[in-house]
């Protein structure tokens, strides 16, 4: 029985972290932006396919692929926001399908180029072998992956709380009108805040690439599970992103380890979000802000 | 004249803040109620309560014998209750005549109303406030003097007993005013409404209405005739502030 | 005794002592009888040319089919539900699993398809009322994908990826090109029937109800209407019909996968003949649904292994060239004078 609840909060730990990471970004582009992106999806096989091609057909070793990938995501970024975002801000219909099929092509371009058979394997192992705490056993790459995504969101919470550009971006997700009366860029801000989140999704991509699956179609899970999170913790709101997430992660632990089926994660998770926006409809966070 | 509408003990908080605490008040039938009370007073939110659209905390309201403060704001239109809007609200893609229509159709329980009855009728609203030429245009494509005509229109149509203006003046130019102004009170005399009447301008009701009700910071300070309300002392001191007398 | 006189611009008919006139519409792309004789003789005549043709017809009129009632849950929720295929999914695999598992005939599979639906719908029809704007559009992008993990889940019942075989077809007349054909015309005539009903909806009183909600939800709260009640019955209704698709894919193909109909792709192919057709405009779906499948047709056959990138690449740009806010819709209306159109309301 002990065993259980350490399993449960060791593996929910764990995988909450993995999950922030994913969820972080798609819940800053909600706040921020004010729009869905529902084409987040696309950012997981752009990231482990774009290293894969730089690996694989031009030869490059795994650190020059990865700034290859980083590159070729903030020009995708770039585009996206400045023939996208920007001409269909007032028309969300156009804006969200628009989204959608972004995400679409970028899987069946990865789907095309490298189907599932290819074998894509990206070594980005920080530590070999296993970690145990207790009866507990993962693989030190999660246990690394997850301190490092609770640093990065530590990171962009202090950043979001105490520089200048951190205070200018909430200031926008807050009133955009209000923002360019008192001076701040919003075009600039926009672009930044549209780059700054590929940055957890990269990060945690890369991490959990040798240990979970990668397949064309990977990006509608982790995007689901970022949605999930997002709606649950208050859309665009930092503090509840991450009681959300962890509360997921525990959610998910408990279906493999109390339960026992671990098919019924997702299931489990949608459950949950609506039960809980039953009694909370704004999700979990106690204001409509960043922090 | 027997009351119509009472309204004991209502209170709404919101969190910490206490917008409306323990107002209590009952309207004659046939009477013209007036509500005014300083910026913040929590007038817009009173008729949000008496609307249905708020949930009161504490209190009762009671319309005609029947006690609505469960009720659902569909349901209490059905009985007797209509509102407009501070900021007319009309319904942007639809035209005048539909807008008017679907009051027309759903403000009651008709029998035996067929969907071109509906339409007759709505236009005889419609020509009542004067937008019979307009009634096939489109509401964003209306000036904001004929949406809050619209706005009326569309109350009335619910065929209401009791009839809440919410500050119809507000935006409208001179004379724009005074003809929204004498609309409100043919309305009332043609279709033998009750009116609860919030307003800012304080020279439209000591004339139109029959009594007055001040709330300041949520609570009822004063009620009465306009002559004992506008010459009573804490009424001019929630508007001018204490120590008025100094340059009266 | 019925008596029918045929004027120059006119049908009249009279008969029992009513009268009824029936407008013949002289602009011929505006004529629905024109049309619907358009819409039966193509069958017949693409039998003749290529099979092939039929079959894309047959796709045609599915995804017209199914976006019709998405358009009347639109207007009717004043919500746009991300997720149609959802129900699709319910209608086929009851179709399905009660055909493969109890023997029973499409004719007998088709109202407990529909019940079904209706009843996922009455489940999840709280979404309808506590949920707006984008979390509404959120949480209905859910649900087809965690309906494909639960086939997933239960993969003794549902046969996850590799799908239901052997479901009892509609008709069997013989031969592959005939039921072809019967297909075609019974997958029209319930886009017709479709039509009708979300066209006589729409006209009516119930039409105007809903147009109130799409518009402004609290104010039509505060004139009278039963908001709750209409969004709810909205919900059913199209869901329902959208369920009855499910059941004719299911018959009509013999096999039902949830793979194919769940995921994001096929949603999106839906998206789009809504979006493209010109969004609420019922009879724009059709044109919506047309359009898409030969389309896709078309690019099968000229790019074969490239299709699934070219056919997203092609609508993107679609969606950005054609007028905005009406699809293909708005190339036909040339003159845009203002009058009553559905607009859709993502975020509130």
């Amino acid at each position: 029985m002990l065993d259980t609840i350490w399993f449960v909060l060791f593996f929910g730990f764990l995988m909450g972290a993995v999950y922030l990471l994913i969820a972080l970004g798609f819940s800053l582009i909600c706040g921020v932006l004010r729009i869905f992106h529902l084409g987040y999806a696309y950012l997981f096989p752009l990231t482990i396919y774009g290293t894969w091609f730089f690996m694989s057909e031009l030869g490059l070793p795994l650190i020059p692929s990865i700034v290859g990938m980083v590159v070729v995501q903030l020009i995708v970024s770039y585009l996206i926001y400045t023939f996208m975002v920007k001409r269909y801000m007032d028309d969300e219909m156009t804006l969200l399908t628009g989204l959608l099929i972004v995400a679409l092509i970028v899987e069946q371009l990865a789907a095309w180029r490298y189907p599932i058979q290819e074998g894509v394997y990206l070594d980005t192992t920080l530590m070999d072998g296993i970690f145990q705490l207790g009866l507990a056993v993962a693989p030190k790459q999660l246990v690394w992956a997850s301190i490092i995504a609770l640093v990065m969101t530590a990171l962009f919470a202090l950043f979001f709380i105490k520089t200048k550009t951190g205070l200018a971006v909430r200031a926008l997700s807050q009133d955009i009108l209000n923002s360019q009366f008192v001076g701040l860029n919003v075009e600039k801000l926009y672009t930044l805040t549209m780059m700054l989140v590929l940055i957890p999704v990269i990060v945690a991509m890369l991490l959990i690439a040798p240990i979970w699956t990668v397949e064309p179609a990977m990006g509608w899970q982790y995007m689901t599970t970022a949605i999930l999170i997002a709606v649950l913790g208050g859309l665009g709101n930092i503090k509840g992103t991450i009681i959300a997430a962890f509360l997921i992660g525990i959610d998910h632990a408990l279906m493999c380890f109390v339960v026992g089926e671990p098919r019924f994660m997702t299931l489990s998770a949608l459950v949950l979000v609506m039960v809980i926006l039953i009694v909370r409809p704004q999700g979990i966070a106690r204001s409509e802000s960043i922090w | 004249m027997s009351e119509i509408l009472t309204c004991t003990n209502i209170t709404k908080r919101f969190g910490g803040l206490v917008a409306i605490d323990d107002v209590s008040f009952s309207i004659k039938k046939g009477e013209t109620l007036g509500f005014i009370g300083p910026n913040g007073a929590g007038k817009s939110t009173m008729v949000n309560v008496m609307g249905g659209y708020l949930k009161a905390d504490a209190g009762k309201i009671i319309l005609d014998d029947v006690d609505i403060t469960k009720m659902p704001p569909h349901k209490r239109v059905h009985e007797g209750i209509a509102r407009t809007y501070q900021i007319p609200r009309p319904f942007p893609e639809l035209t005048a005549l539909m807008s008017v229509d679907v009051a027309s159709i759903c403000g009651k329980n008709r029998k035996n109303q067929s969907f071109e009855d509906a339409a007759g009728d709505a236009t005889h609203y419609l020509e009542f406030v004067g937008l019979f030429s307009k009634r096939n245009i489109i509401a964003k494509d209306l000036t904001f003097f004929e949406l809050r005509m619209l706005e009326l229109a569309r109350a009335l149509a619910t065929t209401p007993k009791v009839l809440f203006i919410d500050e119809v003046m507000a935006g409208l130019n001179p004379g724009e005013a005074s003809t929204a102004v004498k609309m409100v009170l043919k309305a009332k005399e043609q279709f033998d409404l009750t009116i609860f009447w919030i307003e800012h301008v304080m020279a439209v009701l000591v004339e139109a209405a029959d009594r007055i009700v001040v709330i300041q910071y949520g609570q009822k300070i004063a009620e009465g005739t306009p002559d004992e309300v506008v010459n009573n002392d804490t009424v001019v001191e929630a508007y001018l502030g204490k120590g008025w007398r100094n340059y009266a | 005794m019925v008596d029918v006189e045929i004027k120059r611009d006119r049908i009249v008919i009279r008969a029992k002592g009513k009268k009824w006139d029936w407008m013949i519409e002289p602009r011929y792309w505006r004529n629905t009888m024109y049309w619907t004789l358009a819409l039966i003789l193509f069958p017949a005549f693409a039998y003749f040319l290529s099979p092939g043709l039929v079959n894309t017809m047959v796709s045609a009129n599915i995804y017209a089919a199914i976006a019709i009632p998405l358009s009347l849950m639109t207007v009717g929720t004043g919500r746009i539900n991300f997720g149609p295929n959802f129900f699709i999914g319910v209608g086929g695999y009851v179709a399905a699993l009660l055909s493969i598992h109890m023997g029973l005939s499409p004719w007998l599979t088709l109202p407990l398809a529909v019940l079904m639906s209706a009843f996922c719908a009455l489940v999840f029809s709280p979404l309808v009322i506590m949920a707006k704007g984008l979390y509404y559009v959120l949480l209905t992008l859910l649900l087809p994908l965690v309906f494909l993990e639960v086939t997933f889940i239960w993969t003794g019942l549902f046969k996850g990826d590799v799908g239901l075989f052997g479901i009892e077809l509609l008709f069997d007349l013989g031969g592959a090109k005939l039921n072809f054909i019967a297909a075609a015309y019974i997958s029209a005539a319930i886009m017709l029937i479709f039509l009708l009903i979300a066209n006589k909806i729409l006209k009516s009183r119930y039409g105007l109800i809903m147009a109130a909600i799409n518009d402004d939800e609290e104010v039509a709260h505060g004139i009278g209407v039963n908001i709750n009640l209409v969004k709810i019955l909205t919900f059913i209704g199209a869901s329902a019909m959208i369920g009855v698709m499910g059941w004719f894919m299911a018959h009509y193909f013999g096999t039902f996968s949830g793979i194919t109909y769940l995921p994001l792709t096929y949603m999106l192919k839906i998206l789009l003949v809504f979006m493209v057709g010109g969004r609420a405009q019922i009879f724009g779906c059709v044109a919506g649904g047309y359009f898409v499948a030969f389309l896709e047709e078309f690019l099968i056959r000229v790019m074969g292994d490239f299709q699934p990138v070219a056919f997203p690449i092609i609508l993107l740009i679609l969606l950005f060239v054609l007028p905005r806010g009406e699809g293909l819709f708005g190339l036909y209306r040339r003159r845009h004078y203002r009058e009553y159109m559905p607009q859709i309301h993502v975020r509130r």
